[in-house]
């Protein structure tokens, strides 16, 4: 059976998602809806636990066989396990271990951060009706009503600053993608970054090699058909309610 | 001597998660044990090793591992013994999706509430001046900032009362989960139960009107069956103090 894709335009997570079921080769029934209005909240998906409460906030949603799917990595990982593609993550475990922390600080650290400055640049216009997580709710009101905590926001800059210097350091040998081989490091590190160079130029002042890799990306035909889907100019200036920023430490 | 190192605390929250997965799988190796209230993850012993000063890392010959989920998916995939990660790519999602769940938003809560009772109180009495100079060598600002709250017990009632209800919620979709199956992610114990664990193996002591055999008989049920299994006694064995002791509350018989 084919499964159906609920995604946004190619842009963070439904970035991450679209470019790896195309690098896969995954067939997928896709069906863009409009995370900002809040649609992902509307009756016409199903609203199991993983969907309500997904970390990612407005990611979007696989649905294979009546199962319900979130959050980016793990949506790419259960593509990777599924098409015929080549492999999308390292083979070996310990590079395996490399691109599942890689993630993981992406994850925790970069995403809520870049979609605490989209939001703030590019606020939503309403909270839409129907958002069963108290907490996701509350982060849509802060975007629409434009109250974003100031040393937040600074901290998030110097966040994404921090992760371009992390992969221009990780570049540094001269290597074309994150691990070595290509992987869904690099699709889930550009889907959160590409939208940061609007917002915060200053990370990407000096990173030749952040550039290059960016090129590369954008030039992979499964990369090109993903952010083809856009149906606006900038799809990478287009940002709904994302992760938290970490409330603990 | 084993060619693994484990740093470790207290079979507990993160350090347990590794400890339990080394275990199930079968895989000797050389304990490491860092007294987190003595601050031995900011010494530089340990910061030359895991450079964040977060407990746990892992050595296996010359490479090392941090990051608690992610070093578990490595032990069940580097090392032979029982698969820990189902087969199913649907359950590998679920098991994936639950573990972040509870690490990035269960958990936390669960650390909050514990500092402030536990982690905070313990290490009050020492020395002002040198609580201070422990704060600084602390490599995360985060962790300073968590540090100096539990310490001054200055975590604000906003903050604490919606860890108290992340955790409220978080009793009810665990005792949901584990209703519609056997183990947390799959139908075989697996990585997202070993996780679980660590997180969940003491709530019914600190959290009994939330969870007891009345109220979450699925979550009872299920800590029951993981402390029965002989790789979480022998783990626990290495707790030291009475945070690990308080597992033997699974002793209990059913209500
Ligand atoms: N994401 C990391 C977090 C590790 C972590 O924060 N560990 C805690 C103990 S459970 C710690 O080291 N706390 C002491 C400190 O931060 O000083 C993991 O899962 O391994």
């Amino acid at each position: 059976m084919t499964g159906i894709l609920y995604h946004g335009q190619p842009n963070g997570p439904s970035f991450t998602v679209l470019a790896a079921a195309f690098e896969k080769g995954v067939d997928l029934d896709l069906r863009a809806i409009d995370l900002v209005a809040g649609e992902r909240h509307s009756t016409a998906l199903p609203h199991p636990l993983e969907v309500d409460q997904s970390i990612e906030g407005e990611g979007p949603v696989l649905v294979v066989d009546g199962v319900a799917m979130t959050d980016s990595v793990f949506l790419a990982c259960y593509l990777d396990e599924l098409g015929s593609g080549p492999a999308i993550r390292p083979a070996d475990p310990y590079a395996r271990w490399q691109m599942m922390a890689w993630c993981r600080y992406v994850i925790e650290r970069v995403a809520p951060a870049a979609a605490a400055l989209g939001n703030a640049a590019a606020p939503p216009l309403g909270v839409p009706a129907g958002i069963a997580s108290a907490d996701l709710e509350g982060r849509w009101k802060n975007a629409v009503e434009g109250k974003a905590d100031d040393s937040q926001l600074a901290d998030s800059r110097t966040k994404i600053v921090q992760a371009v210097e992390k992969v221009e350091a990780q570049l540094a040998d001269g290597r074309d993608w994150l691990m070595g081989d290509f992987t869904i490091a690099d699709l889930e590190s550009h889907a959160w970054l590409a939208g940061m160079r609007g917002i915060v130029p200053e990370a990407f002042a000096s990173a030749p090699l952040t550039d290059a890799w960016g090129a590369r990306l954008r030039a992979r035909p499964a990369v090109a058909r993903a952010l083809g889907l856009a149906t606006i100019a900038h799809p990478e200036t287009i940002w709904a309610p994302g992760p938290e920023i970490n409330r603990w430490g | 001597m084993t060619d693994v190192t484990l740093y470790h605390w207290e079979p507990n929250a993160n350090s347990g998660k590794p400890m339990l997965a080394l275990f199930e799988k079968g895989v000797a190796f050389d304990s490491h044990y860092l007294d987190l209230l003595n601050f031995d993850q900011h010494k530089p012993d340990y910061l030359a090793v895991n450079p964040l000063g977060t407990i746990p890392a892992m050595k296996h010959g010359d490479l090392v591992l941090t990051e608690s989920t992610a070093i578990m998916e490595y032990v069940d995939e580097a090392f032979d013994g029982p698969r820990l990660m189902p087969a199913d790519p649907v359950d590998q999602w679920r098991t994936r999706w639950w573990m972040k769940f509870m690490d990035q938003w269960l958990a936390p809560s669960f650390s909050m509430i514990g500092w402030s009772v536990f982690v905070g109180p313990s290490v009050r009495q020492k020395d002002p001046a040198e609580l201070e100079a422990a704060i600084d060598r602390i490599p995360m600002p985060e962790r300073r900032v968590a540090w100096r709250k539990a310490i001054n017990g200055a975590f604000s009632p906003e903050e604490m009362a919606e860890s108290q209800r992340r955790v409220g919620l978080g009793i009810g979709y665990l005792e949901e989960a584990l209703g519609q199956r056997l183990w947390l992610a799959s139908d075989s114990y697996g990585l997202a139960d070993i996780n679980g664990f660590n997180l969940a193996y003491a709530i019914p002591l600190s959290q009994p009107h939330l969870c007891n055999d009345e109220l979450t008989p699925n979550i009872m049920r299920w800590l029951r069956a993981i402390y029965a299994r002989p790789a979480t006694r022998a783990c626990w064995a290495l707790g030291r103090t009475d945070l690990a002791r308080r597992i033997s509350l699974l002793e209990s018989e059913p209500a």
